[in-house]
């Protein structure tokens, strides 16, 4: 991380963190949960007030819930029509299967986006098809990648609306649509559908910009539906994108993630779950904690700057095998904790066991891609 | 024998001196002179060319891959899908043995692994100008990473 960034980060903390806040104080560790001390030292986000390192796949959040249950989360499918790519479809099938298997049997599904590659109707419908296999309730918002072919028309057809909120068992979900207010950068330089969607498609692509973000109008409304909630019962935040700064160039941010976690302040156990990242990731901001979750296609590397200092990066994994390093993510309340627990295929750990399992152990300085430089608008 | 030596000995002797004065004084049509801006800057257009190619065709260009003859995936991923801004690649870690292809391996050889597995294509010719735009990429986008040979 640059100095200029980690000094931003800092100050930013201090403004969100007056009193070193962090998510309620009630918060067990399991015994399932390894602690690694003192390794705070230096440490940007948290430091001061957190002395440990999460291994995130069982995260216990204390909550008010009434009686115990489970979700499950299945993101980043990343559907091509079936003609093209088999192995993402028979990974979304296996995810699909595995989640109705779940004994005890989940409550409910979310699926946080990303169900498509091209936003196609064929591999929106073939995602649908295939979560078919799902007999729970069922919560969907969307990714980028299902939106910008058609601007979410097929999508809105086939899941409703793109952001929504209801309680569970003494538990507010909102989930939050972070993709469909992107700036436009399509109109001025006259592009096709096609062409608007595969700027989007591209994670390095530098022509859709900072389109990741929760706008005015839907942090209002988040408001508005927390209105009535007690500040210290538990709220769970569904969003494609993560809602703090970990690398702006992917997109693995919301833009105005300040005007989020500003919002999000007065509640002391909020917990926000995400997909689009594609990698184990854990950090805290104030009482707003995170927890990024597994794709079911194909994983990331780790960013080469931004990575929380709350995260336990996970094991580089093997290009080889279409099953390592991806999977699904089970969501588990039991007498008033809940857990969350990646079910990545093909790995037992889940976690780097040493630096040279992990892709941070080679530092990178990275460029900006140059050759979709031509799509910018002429002044 | 006697006299066979001293020629031996002397065309050594004069060999000696050519070479010499060659070193000192260079070639007698001494015509390098120092690069000029100009040099400078269509050496550079002629890296980035090279560079802009490899971005297409890592990024899945349709047009690239097909002008350039290649087939470099058929499952729809592009280099960049796992790689953004050829990310985890690192350029500067090989040659190593490289545990995924199971053999001591250059970043050619690496290249042509992720064709040929994860992607489905077809591997290229290593000499291949395809080759070449692919390597540049990668090592133009990790410009200022540590070089560390070997390294796992």
């Amino acid at each position: 991380m640059s100095d200029e960034v980690d000094r931003e980060r800092r100050e930013m903390h201090k403004v969100l963190n007056p009193q070193g806040a962090r998510p309620d104080q009630s918060m067990r560790i399991t015994r399932r949960m390894f602690v690694h001390k003192a390794l705070g030292t230096g440490v940007a986000v948290g430091a001061g007030v957190t002395g440990w390192f999460p291994i995130i796949n069982v995260v216990s959040i204390a909550n008010a819930a009434e009686m115990p249950f489970s979700f499950a989360w299945i993101s980043d499918t990343h559907l091509y029509p079936k003609t093209v790519n088999t192995r993402f479809v028979d990974k979304a099938t296996r995810a699909a299967k595995e989640v109705q298997a779940m004994q005890p049997a989940a409550d409910f599904l979310i699926f946080g986006g990303d169900i498509a590659q091209l936003g196609r109707a064929e591999e929106l419908e073939l995602g649908n098809q295939i979560l078919q296999e799902v007999k729970i309730k069922k919560y969907f918002i969307p990714g980028e990648h299902d939106w910008y072919f058609d601007m979410g028309d097929k999508w809105r057809k086939l899941y409703g609306a793109p952001n929504w909120t209801f309680d569970h068992k003494g538990v507010r979900f909102i989930g939050l649509d972070t993709i469909s207010r992107g700036p436009d950068y399509w109109s001025a330089t006259k592009m096709s559908a096609e062409e608007r969607m595969d700027h989007m498609a591209t994670l390095d692509g530098t022509v859709a910009g900072a389109w990741a973000g929760v706008g005015e109008d839907q942090i209002a409304w988040m408001q508005k539906v927390l209105s009535d909630w007690k500040k210290d019962a538990p709220v769970v935040i569904f969003s494609h994108n993560p809602l703090y700064e970990y690398y702006p160039p992917w997109n693995f941010w919301v833009r105005d993630w300040r005007q989020v976690n500003e919002a999000l302040r007065p509640y002391t156990k909020v917990t926000n779950i995400h997909g689009h990242v594609h990698q184990p990731l854990y950090n805290e901001i104030g009482t707003l904690r995170s927890i990024g979750m597994l794709a079911t296609s194909w994983p990331w590397p780790y960013a080469p700057e931004g990575v929380p200092k709350l995260t336990v990066p996970m094991i580089r994994v093997d290009p080889g095998d279409t099953y390592d390093g991806v999977g699904w993510g089970k969501l588990t309340d039991a007498s008033g904790k809940v857990d969350t627990q990646y079910e990545m295929w093909g790995r037992k750990e889940v976690f780097a066991q040493s630096l040279s399992d992990s892709s941070l152990s080679h530092p990178e300085v990275l460029h900006a891609r140059i050759a979709d430089a031509g799509w910018f608008a002429k002044d | 024998m006697a006299f066979n030596a001293h020629r031996l000995v002397r065309s050594r002797l004069g060999l000696a001196v050519a070479l010499l004065t060659l070193c000192i004084v260079g070639p007698a049509s001494a015509d390098r002179s120092p690069v000029t801006p100009e040099q400078l800057k269509e050496y550079d257009a002629a890296f980035m060319a090279m560079v802009k190619k490899g971005d297409l065709l890592f990024h899945g260009d349709p047009t690239t891959i097909k002008q350039m003859g290649v087939n470099l995936s058929s499952t729809g991923m592009a280099c960049a899908m796992c790689h953004p801004m050829a990310s985890d690649t690192h350029p500067g870690s090989f040659p190593k043995f490289q545990a995924s292809v199971g053999k001591f391996s250059t970043l050619r050889d690496m290249i042509n692994w992720c064709i040929e597995k994860p992607n489905q294509g077809e591997q290229i010719d290593p000499e291949s100008e395809a080759m070449k735009a692919l390597e540049t990429y990668i090592y133009w986008s990790n410009s200022g990473s540590v070089l560390d040979t070997g390294k796992y």
